[in-house]
């Protein structure tokens, strides 16, 4: 099926085990913030872990695969804009990884989510659960970023919601198939039309990056906090 | 010890509001902010040791759960009309009432089973009282407290 010449691989694994991994988890705080109680400890486990995947991404969007480097799907203003006219007069351009505006959402959102993940490592709910950093810092700084956190909390479900009805749009609005490609990595392109195959970094070099990434994690929320 | 001295003095609180005495806004937001404080604490202790985050120890869980309960019972003598400046505090606390007072009410009452559950031995009854207390406070700030 690989060389079926209407078929290129667009996503390689480890960013689409990042994303889905990403929804689970976002999911997952989100809720376990919500409720509480006895879940905060378990709120506190799922941002280190999103923490730990952020480091990787960040690290995958430098020397990753092709479509997954912030180089490739970072593009100007003016690129967005095209493609933003382009796709509202009922065109839809074909783009291998991001769109031009479909790239700033996911910055954006990487950033929203470091922010979120950073802030919380200094966050004090005032009734039983604190951030590993938070008796590191003064308690003005830690109110301000308690409260960051919760806004910024809010902010994400904004910003999830506009992802998902943009890809819902072009899912089924546009008939584009952008759902498909993040599952199994392939994306269906016109015959003859077939672009060359996105470069590929290999997927040990993603795992190196992963066990670096929570190695740096754990030595911030527990190993540095003890000292 | 140390705690009866704190409980004579809450007594004492209590006992001055059961008889009409007020006492002015600024001091009641300042006694209930010292009491929120101090169950802060000793509630922040009981989870770390509820969360394995450090290791259980009877004789301070036993401390921490007395005081959590003891000093539970002190803020809502101390939410009077008037008392909604420097604080957050949010106003729908005097506009909802009787809700803000439920909610208060199922705070003291969950507090108050804590030294039960930390004297039971029973980790997973502690684990859960500590849950339990953890979510009605939350209850309230949710709404109650800015943020």
């Amino acid at each position: 099926m690989s060389s079926s010449p209407d078929r290129i691989r667009v996503w390689d694994l480890p960013t689409r085990i990042f994303h889905w991994a990403l929804v689970v988890l976002v999911v997952f705080s989100f809720t376990t913030g919500k409720v509480g109680g006895g879940w905060m400890d378990w709120h506190l486990k799922s941002g280190y872990a999103i923490l730990t995947l952020l480091v990787f991404r960040l690290a995958w969007g430098i020397l990753g695969s092709r479509t997954a480097r912030f180089t490739h799907f970072l593009r100007g203003p003016r690129a967005a804009v095209a493609y933003a006219r382009a796709t509202f007069a009922g065109q839809h351009p074909s783009t291998i990884g991001h769109n031009p505006l479909g790239g700033w959402m996911v910055a954006f959102m990487l950033a929203l989510l470091l922010a979120q993940a950073a802030s919380g490592l200094f966050a004090d709910d005032e009734i039983a659960t604190q951030g590993p950093l938070a008796d590191k810092v003064s308690n003005a700084l830690v109110a301000k970023m308690s409260s960051f956190h919760y806004y910024n909390g809010w902010t994400i479900v904004a910003a999830v919601s506009l992802h998902v009805i943009a890809v819902a749009t072009f899912q089924w609005g546009l008939k584009v198939d952008l759902l498909r490609p993040m599952v199994n990595g392939w994306k269906t392109v016109l015959p003859g039309v077939r672009p060359p195959e996105p470069a590929r970094a290999a997927t040990w070099l993603a795992a190196v990056f992963l066990a670096v990434a929570a190695g740096l994690v754990y030595a911030l929320v527990v190993v540095y906090p003890r000292g | 010890m140390k705690k009866s001295a704190l409980a004579v003095l809450i007594l004492a609180a209590t006992a001055l509001l059961a008889e009409g005495q007020q006492v002015k806004p600024e001091n009641q937001i300042k006694y209930r902010k010292a009491a929120y404080q101090l169950m802060n604490f000793n509630f922040g202790s009981l989870e770390a040791m509820a969360t394995d985050k450090k290791p259980f120890n009877k004789d301070d869980a036993v401390r921490n759960a007395e005081f959590v309960a003891l000093l539970a019972t002190v803020p809502k003598g101390f939410f009077g009309e008037g008392t909604d400046k420097d604080t957050k505090a949010k106003p729908e606390i005097w506009t909802h009432r009787s809700d803000f007072d439920a909610k208060m009410e199922k705070m003291t009452s969950e507090a108050a089973k804590v030294p039960a559950a930390v004297h039971s031995g029973d980790m997973a009854a502690f684990k859960k009282q500590v849950a339990d207390l953890g979510a009605a406070c939350k209850a309230c700030h949710d709404e109650y407290r800015a943020k």
